[in-house]
C-alpha cells in the first residue's frame, strides 16, 4: 500500500492537468471556495463507468454546495472531445469534464481503472490525495454484483475529508474497464 | 490499515520528492498478469489464428455493434481495447453466461468455454494481445440489425414506449402485446427486438389465452405493469403452457421444432415480462416481437410441468444453507425436451434429477452458482426419455446470509415466496413430450396434469387451482364422477364461482345427468351474466338433447357478448342445421372459419351441409381439412369416408373409416359403416364380418340385425338371415324394414 502511494505522491501535480471539451487546457482543478476535489475516472464504452454516472450526479447535488468540486476525466484514447461530447450530452453529465489525453492525471493518480474515484484536500492551493478506489461496493467483481451498494466508499471519503476526519480504506478494487495505457 | 497513519507517512515521503515527474512504470494493459510464454512451444497465440475464430464463435452474437453486449468485440482492435476484461470473466466464467455444470444434463447450443480456450485467451493477453497475421483472420460474421429471419409476418409492439431510469436497481416489467388478429394462428418461431437491447437482461413471453391480466390493470396497462412474476387466468380449456418462450440476447429468435409450433387466438395477449438493467442514461425501450406463422397445426403436443416448493420456502435471515426438496411422479413415459430452472437472488445451487423405475438416476440440471442475472432455459441436444414411474426431483439451496452479495434486502430479513425482486421462488420447470401413446388412449397431457395437481394438492390441500385443474384433468379422462366431487370441493370455497359451477355442469352432464348440468351452467350464468363459457356450455348442452330453440337463443345471447368467438358460430351453426336452416347455418360456419381456419365443428358442419347439397368435391375439400387439422378425430375421418362414398371412391372411404376404427376400435357405429362400405364395393364376407363385429359391441341394436341379416341373405345364408330380421323384430316389434326383409324370405321360401 505504501509504496504504490508513494509512487503517486512522488509524482507533481501536472500542469496542465489535461484540456476541456473545447481544448481549452486546464490549470486549475480547485477554484475559490474549493475544499474538495474528485476526479471520477471514466470511459464512454465502459458499461460500468457509464452506470455510474447517475450515483456521481447524486453526490455532486449533495457536495457541490460544500465547497466539493467534480471532474469526470476521460483517459482513454479512444475518447476524443467529439465523442465525450456526445457521451455527455447523452448522460445529461453536468459536471467539468477533462480529457486526460496525456494521462498525466492517470499517472498522477495511479488511477487503473474506469470508474475509479480520486479526492484530493485542498490546502492552500495544493491538493494532497486523501482516498482513491471504487464509488461504492456495489460491483465485487465483474459479474458479481450487489442490487444496491452497502457502503458509499467514495460518499464516506468526501464527506470524511469535508470533516478532516480520517478516512476508511475501501474493502474491495475498484470493479470495471481497465484504462487503455498510452504505449511509452 | 488506518488511513490516519498512512498520511502522516506520506506527507513526509512528498516533501522528499523532487518536483520532476518520478518516473512511474508504465501499466500495460494486461495490468495485474506477469507476462510469461506460453507453455506449448507452438506458435505463439494471435488475434488472427486463435483468438478470432474463438470469440465469433462465443462472443460475438451479443458483442457486435448494436448487440446487446455492451461493447463490440468484431475487430482486432476492439478485443484488444478490451482485452483485460476478456481475461477477468473468462477466467471467472462470467462470460459466456452458462450456468449449468457440464456433465450434468447434456444441453444443445452450450456456451461454456474449454480449459484450453481459456487458457489461449489468457495467453494471448499476456503476450500484449498480437494481432498475428491478418489474412488467417476468419470473416467476421454479419449480423442484421432488424429480423435475424427475415421479415415477420406478423409484428407486435408495446402500446408505448417505456423510459427506464437512469440509475437505481433492475427493473422487472410486463408489457401486454394484444394480438390484433381475427384469425388463429401457429407460431414456427418468434423474435424479439427489444429496442434498448443493451439493458434487456431476458425476457419472458407467457401467452395469456384470456386477457387476463389487461383486464386486472384497466387504466395502466399500456405502460406496461412492474412485478418480477405474474399469474394469467388460461381459461376454462385443458390447453396447458407447451413452450419456452423465453428470449436472451444471444439468441434473439427462438425456433421451434418441426411440428411444434405454438398457437394465438382472436383475444390472446402475448405478456412480456421483462428484467431490464439501468444503463446510467435514461433508456426508452419500444420492444417490438416478430411473429412467423405456420399452415401447419402442431403434430405434437409437449407440455410444461412445473416441480415447486415455494410453499416450503420461509427462510431465515441469516441462513447460508436452507435447503427445499421436491418432487413429481410422471404418469406416462415421456422425453423430456428442455428445463428451466427458476429462483430469485437468494438461490445459490440448484439441482434438478430424474431417478428411473429401475432405481438409475438421470441428471437434468445442476447449477452451482445460480446468477439469476444469467437464468435460461435449457433444452437438450437429444430427448431426454423417462419412462413412466420415474420420479422428477428437484433440491434447490438458498442463501439468506449478508455473505450473498445478491442478498435484496441489507440486512437480511426472513423471506418467503412471492413475485417481488425481494421474495423468493423454487420452481424447475421441465418440457416434456409424451411417448409410446397407444391409438386409443386418452391425452397423456391429462395424465400429466392430474398427477401435478395432485402433486400440489399433497403440499396444499386447500389450493383453488389445484382442486380446479384437477377437476377438470379427470373430466378430461372421461371420470366424471370424480371430477364433480372434486368440483364440489372447490365450489366450497366460493359457491357463486362462476368458473367452477360452469366445469361442474359440464362434467355432469359428462357424469350422465344433463339437467343438474343445466342448472349448475343456469347458477353460472346467473352468478356471471357476461361469462360466455357457461352461456356456450348451456347451448351446447340444448344442442345435443335437441332443445333447439334454446340453443339457438343461448348461442345468439352469447355472441352479443363474444362476437368474435369462432365456436359459438360454429355451435349457432350446428343448431341452425339441425334446425333445417341450411343457408343461415353454412353463413355462420363460414364466419367461424373466417376466425379461426380450422375450428373443426365448424369444418364438419360446413362440410356435412355441403355433402347434403351434393357438393360432394366441396365436402370432400372441407372434410380433409377437418382431418388434417385434427387426424384424430373419429368425427371428421366418418364425414369424410361417408363423402367419399357419396362420390364413389369407395376405397377411400373404406381407408378413412379404417383409420378411425384404429382410433376407436369400440366403436359399434363405425364397424356398421365399414361394413356397409365393404357391401356396396362387393366384399360381401367382410361385411359380414364387421357387422358381426359392430354387433358384438352393441347388441341391442335392431338396425345392426336388420343389416346383418340384408347381407346374409345376399349369401345365401339365409337360415342365419332369418334369425337376424326376428332378432331385430325381437327389440323393435314394429322395425318395418326387418317385418319386410322377414316377409320377403318367407316368400322366397
Amino acid at each position: 500500500m505504501i509504496s504504490t502511494s508513494l509512487a503517486a505522491m512522488c509524482a507533481a501535480a501536472p500542469a496542465p492537468y489535461g484540456i476541456d471539451l473545447q481544448g481549452r487546457p486546464v490549470r486549475e482543478l480547485a477554484g475559490t471556495g474549493v475544499h474538495v476535489v474528485v476526479l471520477v475516472f471514466a470511459a464512454s464504452d465502459c458499461p460500468i463507468s457509464n452506470r455510474y454516472v447517475p450515483e456521481i450526479t447524486r453526490l455532486n447535488h449533495e457536495f457541490e454546495s460544500r465547497g466539493v468540486k467534480f471532474w469526470w476525466v476521460f483517459p482513454n484514447p479512444s475518447d476524443t472531445a467529439q465523442v465525450v461530447a456526445q457521451h455527455d450530452r447523452a448522460f445529461s453529465i453536468a459536471e467539468s469534464t477533462i480529457l486526460d489525453r496525456q494521462q498525466n492525471l492517470v499517472r498522477w493518480s495511479q488511477a487503473t481503472t474506469t470508474p475509479e474515484a480520486v479526492v484530493f484536500q485542498s490546502e492552500s492551493g495544493a491538493l494532497r490525495e486523501v482516498y482513491r478506489g471504487r464509488i461504492d461496493d456495489r460491483y465485487i467483481s465483474l459479474g458479481q454484483e450487489r442490487p444496491a451498494p452497502q457502503h458509499h466508499d467514495l460518499e464516506n471519503a468526501i464527506a470524511a475529508a469535508l470533516a478532516s476526519k480520517s478516512i476508511p480504506e475501501p474493502d474491495g478494487p475498484p470493479v470495471g474497464c481497465s484504462i487503455v495505457f498510452l504505449q511509452r | 490499515m488506518k488511513k490516519s497513519g498512512l498520511i502522516t507517512a506520506l506527507v513526509v515521503i512528498a516533501a522528499l520528492c523532487g518536483a520532476a515527474f518520478a518516473p512511474v512504470i508504465t501499466v500495460r494493459a494486461t495490468q495485474g498478469t506477469q507476462a510469461k510464454p506460453a507453455e506449448s512451444t507452438s506458435a505463439p497465440v494471435t488475434w488472427s489464428h486463435d483468438i478470432a475464430p474463438l470469440v465469433y464463435q462465443h462472443c460475438t452474437t451479443c458483442h457486435h455493434p448494436g448487440g446487446a453486449g455492451p461493447f463490440s468485440l468484431l475487430t482486432y482492435n476492439d478485443a484488444r481495447r478490451w482485452g483485460p476484461q476478456v481475461v477477468t470473466v473468462t477466467q471467472s466464467r462470467f462470460m459466456p453466461p452458462w450456468l449449468p455444470e457440464p456433465g450434468y444434463g447434456d444441453f444443445a447450443d452450450v456456451r461454456r468455454l474449454s480449459n484450453h480456450e481459456r487458457a489461449l485467451i489468457q495467453q494471448w493477453a499476456e503476450l500484449g494481445a498480437p494481432e498475428g497475421d491478418p489474412k488467417e483472420a476468419p470473416a467476421p460474421p454479419h449480423y442484421d440489425a432488424t429480423w435475424t429471419l427475415g421479415k415477420p409476418d406478423l409484428i407486435l409492439k408495446v402500446p408505448r414506449p417505456y423510459t427506464l431510469n437512469a440509475g437505481g436497481t433492475d427493473v422487472f416489467r410486463n408489457f401486454i402485446l394484444p394480438y390484433p388478429l381475427k384469425q388463429t394462428h401457429y407460431i414456427r418461431a418468434m423474435e424479439i427486438v427489444p429496442g434498448a437491447p443493451q439493458i434487456v437482461h431476458h425476457a419472458n413471453v407467457i401467452i395469456d389465452r384470456t386477457a387476463s391480466y389487461r383486464r386486472e390493470h384497466p387504466d395502466d396497462w399500456q405502460d406496461g405493469i412492474p412485478g418480477m412474476e405474474l399469474l394469467v387466468d388460461s381459461g376454462n380449456r385443458f390447453d396447458p403452457d407447451s413452450h419456452f418462450l423465453f428470449w436472451k440476447p444471444d439468441t434473439p429468435a427462438i425456433v421451434e421444432s418441426p411440428g411444434m409450433p405454438w398457437r394465438l387466438d382472436p383475444g390472446n395477449d402475448l405478456i412480456l415480462n421483462m428484467h431490464l438493467k439501468p444503463s446510467g442514461k435514461p433508456e426508452t425501450l419500444d420492444a417490438q416481437v416478430g411473429l412467423y406463422f405456420t399452415d401447419q397445426p402442431p403434430a405434437k403436443f409437449p407440455m410444461l410441468l412445473q416441480l415447486d416448493r415455494d410453499d416450503a420456502l420461509n427462510i431465515p435471515a441469516g441462513d447460508a444453507h436452507f435447503v427445499v426438496e421436491g418432487s413429481l411422479k410422471l404418469p406416462v413415459d415421456v422425453d423430456v425436451l428442455g428445463v428451466y430452472p427458476h429462483a430469485h437472488y437468494l438461490g445459490r445451487d440448484l439441482e434438478g434429477w430424474a431417478m428411473l423405475p429401475d432405481g438409475k438416476k438421470k441428471w437434468l440440471v445442476w447449477i452451482r452458482n445460480w446468477d439469476i442475472d444469467r437464468q435460461s432455459v435449457y433444452r437438450y441436444k437429444e430427448p431426454l426419455f423417462l419412462p413412466k414411474g420415474s420420479v422428477l426431483h428437484m433440491r434447490y439451496t438458498y442463501d439468506n446470509s449478508a455473505g450473498n452479495v445478491h442478498n435484496p434486502n441489507s440486512p437480511p430479513i426472513r423471506v418467503q415466496a412471492g413475485n417481488r425482486s425481494v421474495d423468493e421462488m423454487s420452481h424447475l420447470w421441465v418440457q416434456v413430450l409424451p411417448v409410446n401413446v397407444a391409438p386409443n388412449a386418452p391425452d397423456p397431457r391429462l395424465l400429466l396434469e392430474e398427477a401435478w395437481m395432485r402433486n400440489r394438492l399433497s403440499k396444499s390441500p386447500d389450493d383453488k387451482v389445484g382442486l380446479y385443474n384437477l377437476a377438470s384433468a379427470l373430466a378430461g379422462e372421461g371420470k366424471f364422477g370424480e371430477a364433480v366431487t372434486i368440483y364440489e370441493q372447490d365450489l366450497k370455497h366460493d359457491p357463486k364461482d362462476s368458473r367452477t359451477l360452469t366445469a361442474l355442469g359440464a362434467a355432469l352432464e359428462g357424469a350422465g345427468d344433463w339437467k343438474a348440468a343445466e342448472t349448475r351452467l343456469r347458477s353460472a350464468i346467473d352468478a356471471h351474466p357476461d361469462a360466455c363459457d357457461a352461456r356456450f356450455d348451456v347451448a351446447n348442452v340444448e344442442l345435443r338433447h335437441e332443445e333447439l330453440n334454446s340453443a339457438e337463443a343461448d348461442f345468439r345471447a352469447q355472441l352479443a357478448q363474444c362476437p368474435e368467438d369462432a365456436e359459438v358460430h360454429a355451435g349457432l351453426g350446428s343448431t341452425l342445421a339441425k334446425e333445417g336452416q341450411n343457408d343461415a347455418a353454412m353463413a355462420e360456419f363460414q364466419r367461424s372459419l373466417i376466425l379461426d381456419q380450422n375450428d373443426e365443428a365448424a369444418l364438419l358442419g360446413e362440410g356435412e351441409l355441403q355433402a347434403g347439397a351434393g357438393q360432394t368435391e366441396q365436402a370432400i375439400a372441407t372434410l380433409s381439412k377437418a382431418v388434417s387439422t385434427d387426424s384424430t378425430s373419429t368425427d371428421a375421418l366418418e364425414q369424410l369416408a361417408r363423402a367419399y362414398a357419396q362420390s364413389g371412391q369407395l376405397g377411400k372411404a373404406l381407408d378413412r373409416l379404417r383409420a378411425a376404427v384404429r382410433l376407436k376400435p369400440d366403436d359399434p357405429l363405425l364397424h356398421s359403416a365399414i361394413s356397409q362400405v365393404l357391401a356396396a364395393s362387393g366384399n360381401l364376407d367382410d361385411a359380414i364380418t364387421e357387422q358381426q363385429a359392430a354387433l358384438k359391441l352393441l347388441e341391442d341394436d335392431p338396425d345392426g340385425w336388420n343389416n346383418l341379416g340384408v347381407l346374409e341373405a345376399r349369401t345365401g345364408k339365409t337360415a342365419s338371415a332369418r334369425e337376424d330380421f326376428e332378432h331385430a323384430l325381437k327389440l323393435q316389434p314394429d322395425h318395418a324394414e326387418a317385418k319386410a326383409n322377414l316377409a320377403r324370405l318367407q316368400g322366397h321360401d
